[in-house]
This record gives structure tokens, C-alpha cells and sequence, in this order.
């Protein structure tokens, strides 16, 4: 394999292929960086281009464009509080504290290099162990998906910072905003008030709403916006050896997580940093510090996603099965290419196997040598006024919108989730958990109605498949370990009290 | 020591967020009431719905017996009126523009009514600005980004 | 306030006055609408089209994609607009299907058109596992001795793919599971992990794993053999006489369009599918490229309405 990849790494090093990779991350970059304009938009707009090139070409832009789009998502996370990305929203929770703290350019740089390791760690699985996780994912059935997203609501109904009661409404309620459109298992429409909602509520329309049009309603009438102190020294951008030290742990974990719900099909980049969170502010020894600007809460998604946008690959490349619509544009470009993805993509043309993947490498290492010197000039945007930045971004969220499906209707949608973020911030309602449950709620009951569907009905089956039987294990464990700490500290709380009383 | 407020006005501030999560909650039921439901094994399209309806509703009451007993609690912070009119009319008018005008109008009018938020701006420095965006918007979306949409009127 | 409102309004009216028509068509850039999503096959041939229709008609053509309700909301979008030559449809089979299968449209299916010409035809093949059947009278023997042991996956509830599971169950009598996944992809992964036993989509879904002998092809839904796969036998010649589902791309236009306009635009198309590069493009996409009359494809549309009206009235499919 390692030999393979050395020459996959000669193929994209010459100047032609190597422009491609390039253009394809720069683009990438930037396309995350907007708001409301993903990948999916860039891609299938750069379609027509892939006519007129070579099929390793295409693929090296293109998947540039897709895994560099993970980078830039985080950049206005961080300093606006406006998700670039769906993927980014994670991002927001601990990245914009920081960078109100004063610390942007810290912020930045964790979250870039947090990106680059879970990116490296993504393509190191890809060549060592593409095959392996290949049949791993296969082994996913229904019952599978269906514990596994048990697993993740309950792990991430830790997300929010506020009560619990209130958060877990807030997934219910994302989970309702999920069900509308047509049910998948029958067809037949739930909540569908107009036929714009046939197909169901567009997650960007949410994403960008909740988060990005209710922070600038409530940031853009407001008389004194004073500009957070900015550090724009390298000193400051670099953490302290401690800071340094306690983000090992969360890009490691973040990374495999990320790897893991990259490599399955179904799942992406945004379930990917939504677990990682989960995963860290339910392992770490200072759970309340994470939604304050806590750096492991930005180290661990970030990670998480870029390592997904990479083993998203996996499925595309081992079995020719697009994960999700973007891989889906980029299978039609090597189609077009006269390429037939599949198992023998590996066997058939090699060149452009190991090329693609030894081109992730060098995008990654691309992307990183960028932004850190881009830092200086992001955080330089900080100083901007408010006031003039608002009604740009404001645009950006409306014809990134619009451009997804050239739909009126979703920009309508999106203006509302704004109004309805808004409202809900000044109650003291989490939007984070929302999102949650709008992606893993109907994952669930698609899933769960399928199973019933091929196994007539069988709940054993959830005990019965190996994989299906381990995530039920982790899963009653998880809430057997909840009741515990819960009544760990009931018991804690009792004691000062009773001496208190006498 | 804990304080109560009995006043009128302040049990409907305190009971207003779960007051909307029921309102929100008794709505999907109504709606959904006439889904097929099924049972557990073979579920039909209303079951989630209701599920998910009944305990949304469940939980406002709970959010709603406790606010109005509990302590006090910090209230709901202050609407932004003007923002919130504003930022809407400014994506209200793109939206129903940019079909029918095109890129650059919707955005140079969507612009100028956001900036209009701002108590302080002034009109000349409003309408600076905004040929500025619509001019940067239309190198950026359109020729640089070539996404399909005309910038001007579609003549129809 | 109130002057700054005052002083925009005009400005952009001014900027925006509309360019007056000119007598020749085209003046300005025209549309290929589809309604689905980026990448897929509608949005990919809309693409190939568009590119040399801008270098025949000296006016940009560009591609808008508007999903939404299996294509439906397109279709009502386009069917609304003017019937000036400047907006046209990327059609696809699911257009009939569309009619048969939903109550209320916000549009006619045949009467709103102006049908130019057909671009591709594509059939669909049937996968299983390979080695699980010998051929397709196997899976269908095996299917009518345990009734219900058979698990179909198809691309989702009133997909063209599932109405042609549904036409094989009715014509051969077996009984079959039909289990609805995201897309053709998420069903080829379930029949690949051993969910579902048996997939129907199409050449683009399928090939990969056929060639890499993981599937086996059992037999194709076209009437006859399918050129690029001359060894896979029919439906029909095997299982059930006369089966025929063929799935195809199509352009329209909002009905009413003047004759020069649609002569133009028709001539436009034809030249463009002649070409070689195009024809290799749309067979590339698992297509034969085959243009037509606008009368012809009204017809071929009419058709298949009748066709799958029938096949969800007796599958008691639900509408919507």
C-alpha cells in the first residue's frame, strides 16, 4: 500500500495535476467560508469543466473542493457565530466564545490545525484501511443505523449548556421540523403545507437560520458594538504548552469518531462533529466549561470533520456508492470520464486511485500552509464595524440559500428559523440541539421502520446481529452509568444539607 | 431565600416558554391526528408524529408548572424590534425580488432596508455602501461563482 | 428614513428596466429547468445540453435546478412561465410517473407542454447477488413458492424503480417485499451488505458492481435486449410477456410556443444530438441517445401515464 501511495504521490506532484489540487482546495476554502453556498453548489457548477479534462484531473478538483470546504466552514463559526457549513455549527459553540474572549486568532489556529491532523488521520485510514472499514460499513444494516443514531441522541442530548429539560425539547422540536415532507417509508406527506415541503425542510435553510440570521438579529440594532480586544501577535495565535497538551486527546478522539461516520454511508461530516463533541464534554472532567469558549469543544469537531470529509471517499472509491449527494456529482464526473466506479476502480485504474489519494495529502498539507498565515487576515475582519458587516452577510445567507435549490421558498424558511432562533435565544432555548434532532431524528425512524419492514416485525433482531447487539450494550450502559452519576450526586448534595439542618 | 412573584403579568412572562413549546406541541397533534399510526412493529407515518407531539406537550407542562412555582428566573430577555423588522423586510424583499428582478436589484434593495436597522446610519453613506455590496455581490455570485441567476430583470 | 427608501426605489428601477425583444430569437441567455438535484442524471444531461446549445444558439443556456416532489415542483414552476423559447424542461420518465401517481398537480402533465424531443432512453436492469439465482426464472420461482421471502430495494416510495417492482410482481404473480432506501446508491449498499435480496435501477447504479462480478444482471425491463448488454435476457422474453419500462430524458417547453420558436429550438436540438461527443456523453451515462418529434414523445408520455395508472391502482399504492 505504501508503495501505491508513493505513486499516487508522483502522479499529483507534476505541475499539471498539481494546479488542479490547488484550484480545487482554494475553492473549496472559499466556498465553506460563505455562508449558505456549499460544496454541492461549487461542484456541480464546475461540472462542465470536468468535460474538458482528464478523469485524475476532475477527481483531484473536485474532492479538493469537497474535503477544503471543511476548513473554511469554521472561519466564520468562529468569528461571527454564523455556520459556513452544517458541519460547522459544532464549531460555533466553543470557537466563538473563544474568539469573544479576545482570542480569535487562537481559535482560528486550533481549529486549523485541528483540521489538518483530523484530515491526515482521515487519509491515513484511507490508504491503510480502506478495504477493512469498507466491509465494516457493510456490515451496517438497519438495525444497525437505528441503535447507533440511539446512541448518538442520548450521548448528544449533552450538547446544549442550559437545562436539560430545555434541551431535550429542543431536540423534539428538531426532530418534528425533520418529519416534514414525505415519509420515506410510505410516501405519504406529513406536515406538508405547500409542496416546497414535499422533500422536507432544507438543512442548510435551518442551519444558516437558527444560527446566522437570529445572531444578526440580535447583534444588528445594538448602539455599541465594541470590538473584541484582537491579539494578532503569533504568540498569542500559538496555545501555552498546557493548552497544547489537553487538546492531544480530543483531535485524536475527534479523528476517529470523524473517520468512523465518514466511512458510512448516510452519515457525514455534521453527525460526525456533533458526536465528537458529545463524545468530549461527556468524558471531560470539566464538563461545564465546554460552550464557554473551552478549546477542546472546537479541537474535537473540527477534527471530526474534516476526518469524515476524507474517509467519505472510502465508499466512493472501494465500491463506487456515492455516501451522500456530493459524492454522488463527483461519481457522474468520473462517469462522464468514461471511468465506472466500482471494486475494480482500485484494480483498473490505479493511477487515479492512488492519485486522488495521495492528492488529499498534499491538498491537506495545502490548506493548512494557507491558513495559518490567513489568520491575520481573518481576525483583521473582526475590526470591521458591525454595522457594515451585517448587511453583506445577511446577502451572502439569501443568495447562497436561494442558489441551493433557486428556491424563494427557502429563503422564506430560512428568514423564519431566524425569527424562530431569535425567540427562542431570548428563552433561554439551545438551537444546537435542534439540529440535532432534525438530521438523527428521521435517521432513526426511517431505520427503525425499515428493520420492522424486512424482519417482520422481529425485536429480537436488534440482539440478535453482532454489531446491532454491541451499540444496544453501549447504549444501556451509557444510561446505567447516567442514573449512577445522577444519583451520585443526589447523594452529594444530601450530605451538606443534612448538616446544614442541625 | 427565595422570592415569589405572584404578580398577573409575570405568570404569563414565566409560563410564555412552555406556553409556545404546548401551543407548538398540540398543533402537530391536531394536524397529524388524521395519520395512519399502526402499531410499534409496523408503524405507520403518524406514529412518530404523535409520539413526538405527546411528549413535546409533556414537556411544556413540566416547563410550565416549574417556571410558574419555581424561583424567579431571568426573564426573557428583550425583543429588538427594530432589528427584527428590519433584517426581515430585507430578506423578504430579496426573496420576492430576485425571481422577478434579478441578482443585483434584490440585493442592493435587500442592503439598503437592513442597514436601515442601524438607528445611526446615514442615508448617503446607506446608499455608498450599498452600491459597494451589490457591486462586490455581482463579482463574486456572478462572475466569479457563475451561479445561474440573472442580474437583472428577466424580460417576460 | 423614509428619503433613503425614496431615493433607492427609483434607482433601481432604473437599473432594472427591462431590454426591449428584438425580433430574432434568441436575444438573451434561455434556461434548461430541471427539478432535481446536482450530479444526478437529469442535472448532468441538462448540463451536456446547455453547453452546445449555447454554441448553436449564440446565447448562453444555463442550467437551473429546482427539486422538489419527484420533479413536480419544476414542473409546475416552468409550466407557469412564458412560452417564449427562454425556459425550457428537462423531462424525465418520472413526469408520467408524476401524473399517475399524485392527486393534484399544480400543473397539467401533457396539456401545459410544448414537448420538443426525447434525448435518451435508458432501461432498467435487475441485480441479485451473484450466485444467489441462476437467472430470472429462478428468482421468480423461488419468489412464488414462499410468497413474501423475497425483499426488494428500491430508490424510494413512487420512484419509477419501485413501480417497475411492483409492475414485475403484479405481471408474474410473485409477492414480493418492497423496502424504499434513499436513492438507488443506499439500495445497491443494502443488497451488497444482504439486506434486501434483489435491486431494479439503473445501467449507472448497477455497472460497477456487475463488472466487478459482485451482482449478477438477471434481466433487463426493456421489450429487447439492450444493445450494451446483448447477453442479459428481457423481462419479457423470460417472465412476463410484454413487459416494457423504459425511463428517458426529455426538453419541453411551457405550452403555446410559436412555431418559429419551436422550430428553432427543435432544429437546435437535433443538430446538438447528432453530434458524436454528445452521443458519447449520454450513452456514457448508461443512456442510448435517441431524439424525436414533439408528437412523439406527447405520445410516448400519454403511454406510460396509462401504464402506471394501472400498475398503482392495482398495487393500491398510495396517492398523494
Amino acid at each position: 500500500m505504501i508503495e501505491q501511495f508513493l505513486m499516487g504521490l508522483s502522479v499529483v506532484l507534476q505541475p499539471e495535476i498539481l494546479i488542479y489540487a490547488f484550484a480545487g482546495v482554494i475553492i473549496g476554502q472559499l466556498i465553506g467560508v460563505l455562508p449558505g453556498i456549499g460544496a454541492i453548489t461549487a461542484i456541480s457548477l464546475l461540472l462542465p469543466v470536468t468535460f474538458y479534462l482528464d478523469a485524475t484531473s476532475s477527481m483531484i478538483m473536485l474532492a479538493g473542493i469537497y474535503y477544503g470546504s471543511q476548513y473554511g466552514g469554521s472561519i466564520a463559526s468562529i468569528l461571527l457565530n454564523l455556520p459556513g457549513t452544517p458541519s460547522s455549527v459544532v464549531t460555533c459553540l466553543d470557537g466563538y466564545p473563544v474568539a469573544q474572549n479576545g482570542r480569535a486568532g487562537l481559535a482560528l489556529f486550533v481549529a486549523a490545525f485541528s483540521s489538518f491532523v483530523g484530515g491526515m488521520i482521515g487519509v491515513s485510514i484511507l490508504v491503510l484501511a480502506a478495504i477493512p472499514m469498507t466491509h465494516i460499513a457493510l456490515r451496517f444494516g438497519a438495525p444497525e443505523y437505528a441503535m447507533l443514531v440511539v446512541l448518538g441522541l442520548l450521548a448528544a442530548s449533552l450538547v446544549g449548556t442550559g437545562s436539560q429539560l430545555r434541551s431535550f425539547a429542543m431536540v423534539l422540536v428538531g426532530i418534528a421540523l425533520g418529519i416534514v415532507g414525505a415519509d420515506a417509508t410510505t410516501g405519504f406527506y406529513r406536515y406538508v403545507a405547500m409542496p416546497e415541503f414535499a422533500d422536507g425542510i432544507s438543512l442548510v435553510s435551518l442551519a444558516m437560520g437558527l444560527f446566522g440570521v437570529s445572531e444578526i438579529i440580535n447583534n444588528a440594532a445594538k448602539r455599541d458594538r465594541t470590538a473584541p480586544k484582537i491579539k494578532v501577535n503569533m504568540r498569542d495565535i500559538i496555545p501555552t504548552r498546557a493548552e497544547a497538551r489537553s487538546l492531544g486527546g480530543p483531535i485524536l478522539r475527534g479523528s476517529s469518531i470523524g473517520s468512523f461516520f465518514g466511512a458510512l454511508p448516510g452519515t457525514g461530516a455534521a453527525i460526525a462533529s456533533f458526536m465528537a463533541y458529545a463524545t468530549e464534554k461527556r468524558f471531560s472532567r470539566t464538563p461545564e466549561k465546554f460552550g464557554k469558549g473551552h478549546l477542546p469543544g472546537l479541537a474535537a469537531p473540527e477534527s471530526a470533520n474534516n476526518a469524515a470529509s476524507q474517509t467519505g471517499f472510502i465508499p466512493t472509491l472501494t465500491l463506487g456508492i456515492p455516501g451522500d449527494a456530493v459524492m454522488a456529482l463527483i461519481i457522474g464526473a468520473l462517469i462522464l470520464n468514461g471511468i465506472i466506479p466500482g471494486p475494480r476502480l482500485m484494480v483498473d485504474q490505479p493511477m487515479l486511485f492512488w492519485g486522488v489519494i495521495a492528492s488529499f495529502f498534499v491538498g491537506n498539507i495545502i490548506l493548512l500552509l494557507i491558513n495559518i498565515p490567513l489568520i491575520r487576515l481573518w481576525v483583521l475582519l473582526l475590526r470591521i464595524p458591525y454595522q457594515k458587516l451585517y448587511p453583506v452577510i445577511i446577502v451572502m445567507i439569501c443568495v447562497g440559500v436561494y442558489s441551493h435549490r433557486t428556491s424563494v421558498t427557502d429563503v422564506v424558511l430560512t428568514l423564519a428559523f431566524g425569527i424562530l432562533g431569535y425567540l427562542m435565544k431570548s428563552h433561554r432555548f439551545e438551537p444546537a440541539p435542534v439540529l440535532l434532532g432534525f438530521v438523527l431524528g428521521p435517521l432513526l425512524e426511517d431505520n427503525f421502520r425499515r428493520t420492522m419492514l424486512i424482519y417482520r416485525g422481529d425485536f429480537m433482531v436488534f440482539l440478535e446481529r453482532p454489531i446491532s447487539a454491541v451499540l444496544f450494550g453501549c447504549t444501556a450502559t451509557l444510561i446505567l452509568f447516567s442514573i449512577y452519576s445522577t444519583i451520585k450526586k443526589h447523594r452529594h448534595r444530601e450530605t451538606p444539607h443534612a448538616v446544614k439542618q442541625r | 431565600m427565595q422570592i415569589r412573584d405572584h404578580s398577573q403579568s409575570n405568570i404569563f412572562h414565566r409560563a410564555a416558554s412552555g406556553g409556545v413549546l404546548l401551543v407548538i406541541g398540540l398543533g402537530m397533534l391536531v394536524i397529524g391526528w388524521n395519520y395512519p399510526t399502526g402499531q410499534l412493529t409496523q408503524m405507520g407515518p403518524g406514529y412518530v408524529p404523535r409520539a413526538i407531539a405527546v411528549m413535546i406537550c409533556a414537556i411544556a407542562l413540566v416547563m410550565i408548572i416549574t417556571d410558574i412555582t419555581g424561583a424567579t428566573i431571568a426573564k426573557p430577555s428583550k425583543i429588538q424590534w427594530r432589528s427584527l423588522i428590519f433584517v426581515s423586510a430585507s430578506m423578504l424583499i430579496f426573496a420576492f425580488l430576485v425571481d422577478v428582478a434579478g441578482l443585483v436589484p434584490s440585493v442592493f434593495l435587500a442592503v439598503i432596508v437592513s442597514m436601515l436597522a442601524d438607528r445611526e446610519a446615514k442615508p448617503l453613506s446607506i446608499l455608498i455602501y450599498a452600491t459597494l455590496a451589490t457591486s462586490a455581490g455581482w463579482l463574486l455570485f456572478l462572475v466569479v461563482l457563475e451561479l445561474p441567476i440573472p442580474a437583472f430583470w428577466r424580460w417576460s | 428614513m423614509l428619503r433613503t427608501l425614496l431615493t433607492a426605489v427609483p434607482i433601481t428601477l432604473a437599473l432594472a428596466l427591462p431590454t426591449f425583444a428584438q425580433d430574432s430569437f434568441p436575444d438573451r441567455s434561455l434556461r434548461i429547468v430541471h427539478g432535481f438535484g446536482p450530479g444526478g442524471n437529469a442535472d448532468t444531461v441538462s448540463r451536456i445540453m446547455a453547453e452546445q446549445m449555447t454554441q448553436g444558439l449564440g446565447e448562453p443556456v444555463v442550467v437551473e435546478s429546482r427539486p422538489g416532489a419527484g420533479g413536480t415542483v419544476a414542473s409546475g414552476y416552468v409550466s407557469g412561465e412564458d412560452p417564449d423559447g427562454y425556459t425550457m424542461q428537462l423531462l424525465v420518465g418520472g413526469h408520467a410517473v408524476a401524473a399517475a401517481l399524485y392527486n393534484s398537480l399544480p400543473f397539467e402533465p401533457v396539456d401545459d407542454y410544448t414537448f420538443l424531443s426525447t434525448l435518451g432512453q435508458f432501461p432498467f436492469f435487475i441485480a441479485a447477488r451473484s450466485g444467489e439465482y441462476a437467472s430470472i426464472d429462478a428468482l421468480i420461482e423461488a419468489a412464488l413458492a414462499e410468497p413474501g421471502s423475497i425483499v426488494i430495494g428500491h430508490s424510494g416510495v413512487g420512484s419509477t424503480q419501485h413501480l417497475t417492482g411492483e409492475l414485475l410482481a403484479l405481471e408474474t404473480g410473485a409477492d414480493f417485499i418492497h423496502v424504499p432506501y434513499q436513492g438507488g446508491a443506499a439500495a445497491s449498499t443494502a443488497l451488497m451488505g444482504g439486506e434486501v435480496d434483489l435491486i431494479i435501477d439503473t445501467g449507472t447504479v448497477i455497472r460497477g458492481q456487475a463488472e466487478a462480478g459482485v451482482y449478477d444482471i438477471l434481466a433487463v425491463t426493456s421489450a429487447d435486449r439492450w444493445p450494451d448488454a446483448p447477453d442479459v435476457p428481457t423481462v419479457s422474453e423470460t417472465v412476463a410477456d410484454g413487459f416494457d419500462v423504459i425511463s428517458w430524458t426529455a426538453l419541453g417547453a411551457p405550452a403555446g410556443l410559436p412555431e418559429n420558436v419551436e422550430a428553432t429550438l427543435s432544429a437546435e436540438i437535433a443538430r446538438v444530438m447528432a453530434m458524436d461527443e454528445v452521443q458519447t456523453q449520454i450513452a456514457a451515462l448508461g443512456a442510448r441517445p435517441q431524439g424525436s418529434t414533439g408528437a412523439e414523445l406527447k405520445a410516448l408520455i400519454e403511454r406510460q401515464i396509462a401504464v402506471w395508472t394501472e400498475v398503482i391502482d392495482t398495487a393500491e399504492i398510495e396517492r398523494r
